[in-house]
């Protein structure tokens, strides 16, 4: 009989060796437009030669919001990218599409099938009716039971804030330093939804969108696209001196709906997932030096600080009281591209724009005054919808 | 006999019969409050005649929703092949107003003195809401629970159907679980919890089904409970009873109205507050 052993350590390692996105906001340019724009950045950010025609895979994240192109999304955006005829397809876990086509990227590389992939993720979701876009905006939570309480994700999430009030030592503040810093880092990248900072008066004062939810608690809604480019190890310096090592990878789902989950003041999803990544980073929270995490809504990054290991549990109120995720001033510095509370939120297009981040942050490429000093290692995290998936990955400079 | 208020109605009953009225009334008339018609009028005499008597069907006239009633209170409806005649009836009557009753009982409508006047503006928006809603030709940018999604899913939204193997009790059912699955034993929940965490939402933040009441509702509340069988919902407040929400207060569950598409009304649970 024969035995097959399989050894980890013969797998291949994955490189991100280019990056791009638009601008998040209200883009002019369409689907196709617009992701033409993602990624053109990022094969041109390739310092070696590259040619988009050598990508074997492509993974595309997308709600396709507004079902315009619901079908075959993704053979139709690489038609526009110079992959044509390249294996495609649409990944779809809501918010987290392109955290999952990430993983999905890294997963073709690693299992020996290819050794050129690209992961992305588009969303288009400001040429809409204000109506069709609160239907659009509520696809992915549980329709069934969530929905007809009334709920979107605002409601969702003010549920779970107003029972972390209960349960721990925080109030509404607490979520406003969340809002003041992350629209002071945005403030300071040039591809930003919202680029502007707010007073902790002005945050604290926003008409309630979701009691005790404000305006400025909540994500806004933004077009925009990401791209990045992935190699295996033995091509990625062919294509740059300094690659970004992806070292952990970690996904995981959760109950759909709140009410079905034990506790709904922590995401297991996260943890799980960042569990599993920092396992195979052989890291830990304490040596992550930047971390874009999900904060569609402030009191998803309080409790992600948590889940993730940044705080101890019934901590993250006082970790963004203390402003301990502020531009290099903690151990941590989190959201430095100002998270989607302030740099946005195209559903589709985050998690891949996460990674964007955090590769022009490892490479001391983003605008100098919100460049995280010394950053060695860097962790991103995709959660779709309310918690119901999550991908965590962790990054540094050394392989 | 006694006049008393269930599930957010007035009620009367007597041993023979039941009569249901709202308590809301415009401008002298007994109207339906923003989220009841004749069917959640019904189902609520139904539940409290139950406590009574055994109904073995009833019967019920065009404009109550029979699928629903029968799925809020587990009663059969009656079907001609059943029998001569149905010993149980739902009666209609133009007002805001329907009658339990026994076959063939006579029944005298009592005078219920309690009449909140509805604000005028409000009662003839909210109407004109509901009949934009429901009229066939509305599209709606609602999400699809279709009429299949609904019947499939009835026992467990509006009778609180679940799962119970040894002590773990799982609601909504589950095809396949680790604790519930098919092969659990069914149960049905009681009709009360506790409040463990709300939110009221903007008009703008509610979802498209709402579009066109939530603003004239001024937003929405809603709930989620621990039930008192253990599990949690997410539920609405009853449309048109101001209620001051806290942790741990106790919520009763009541038959209304969700939403309408394509010409039919989805029913579902709410809550409003003990007070008691
Ligand atoms: C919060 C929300 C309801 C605001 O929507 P809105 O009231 O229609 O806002 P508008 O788009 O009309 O913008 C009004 C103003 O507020 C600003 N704005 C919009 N959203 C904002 C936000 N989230 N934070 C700060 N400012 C915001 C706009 O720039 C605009 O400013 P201007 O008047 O100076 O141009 C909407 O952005 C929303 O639903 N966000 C959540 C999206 C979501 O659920 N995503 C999925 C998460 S899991």
């Amino acid at each position: 009989m024969k035995c097959f052993v399989l050894v980890p350590g013969n797998m291949v390692d994955v490189a991100v060796v280019g990056a791009g996105q638009t601008k998040y906001g209200n883009h002019p340019l369409g689907l196709k437009g617009m992701w033409a724009e993602a990624a053109a950045k990022a094969f041109s950010s390739v310092d070696g030669d590259f040619d988009p025609a050598a990508v074997e895979e492509a993974f595309i994240g997308s709600l396709a919001f507004g079902g315009s192109q619901l079908g075959n999304t993704a053979a139709l955006l690489t038609e526009h990218s110079g992959m044509d005829g390249v294996a495609v397809r649409r990944v779809e876990n809501a918010c987290a599409s392109s955290g999952f086509a990430f993983r999905d990227a890294w997963m073709a590389i690693k299992s020996g099938q290819a050794d050129v992939v690209v992961a992305g993720g588009i969303e288009k979701m400001n040429d809409l009716t204000p109506e069709r876009k609160r239907y659009w905006l509520g696809v992915s939570g549980d329709t069934e039971w969530e929905r007809l309480a009334g709920l979107t994700f605002p409601g969702t999430y003010a549920l779970m804030a107003r029972r972390y009030f209960h349960e721990f030592d925080a109030t509404h503040d607490d979520l406003v330093h969340v809002s003041v810093k992350n629209h002071l880092h945005g403030s300071m990248n040039a591809d930003a939804h919202i680029r502007k900072e707010v007073s902790f008066e002005k945050a604290a004062g926003g008409f309630m969108v979701a009691d005790p939810l404000t305006l400025y608690d909540c994500c806004p809604t933004s077009d925009g696209a990401s791209c990045v480019v992935l190699a295996a190890d033995h091509l990625a310096h062919k294509f740059t001196d300094t690659p970004v090592w992806v070292k952990g990878a970690g996904a995981a789902s959760d109950n759909l709906a709140l009410h079905d989950r034990p506790s709904i003041t922590q995401l297991k999803a996260t943890q799980v997932a960042s569990t599993k990544a920092y396992g195979m980073a052989g890291l830990d929270a304490r040596q992550i030096d930047v971390a874009e995490v999900h904060d569609c809504f402030t009191i998803a990054e309080v409790l992600a600080t948590e889940d993730l290991g940044f705080a101890q549990r019934g901590e993250g109120g006082r970790f963004a009281r203390e402003g301990e995720g502020r531009l290099n001033e903690g151990a941590t510095t989190v959201n430095s591209s100002g998270g989607l509370k302030s740099k946005g939120h195209p559903l589709g297009a985050t998690g891949t724009g996460q990674v964007v981040e955090v590769f022009k942050q490892l490479r001391g490429q983003v605008e100098k005054d919100r460049q995280v000093r010394d950053a060695e290692t860097a962790l991103t995290h995709n959660v779709g919808g309310s918690g119901a998936t999550c991908s965590v990955h962790v990054f540094g400079r050394e392989r | 006999m006694s006049t008393e208020i269930w599930m957010g109605y007035l009620l009367h009953h007597e041993p023979d019969y039941t009569v249901v009225q709202s308590p809301f009334t415009h401008r002298g008339v007994r109207v339906f409050g923003a989220d009841s018609d004749a069917t959640t009028l019904a189902v609520a005499g139904l539940l409290h005649r139950l406590k009574h008597d055994e109904i073995p069907f009833v019967s019920v006239p065009d404009g109550v929703d029979a699928l629903s009633l029968s799925s809020a209170t587990g009663i059969p409806i009656f079907e001609v092949n059943d029998g001569d005649e149905s010993p149980w009836e739902v009666l209609m009557s133009d007002e805001a107003m329907v009658v339990i009753s026994k076959r063939h009982a006579s029944v005298e409508i009592p005078m219920m003195d309690v009449e909140i006047e509805v604000d005028a503006e409000f009662h003839e928006a909210i109407e004109a809401a509901w009949v934009q809603e429901l009229s066939e030709t509305h599209v709606s940018q609602g999400a699809y629970v279709s009429r299949s999604q609904y019947e499939e899913a009835a026992s467990s939204r509006l009778q609180l159907h679940g799962q119970s193997s040894g002590h773990h009790v799982v609601w909504p059912p589950r095809f396949s679980h680790v604790v519930g699955g098919e092969n659990a034993d069914g149960m049905h929940l009681q009709r009360r919890g506790k409040v463990m965490t709300w939110t009221t939402l903007s008009a703008a933040g509610a979802p498209s089904e709402f579009s066109l009441r939530a603003p004239v509702l001024g937003g929405l509340s809603t709930v989620l409970l621990q039930l008192e069988d253990g599990p949690n919902g997410v539920f609405l407040m009853v449309d048109d009873e101001d209620a001051v929400l806290a942790m741990d207060a106790q919520m009763e569950l009541v038959f209304r109205r969700l939403y309408a598409q394509e010409g039919f009304v989805r029913y579902g649970l709410k809550a409003r507050a003990i007070h008691d």
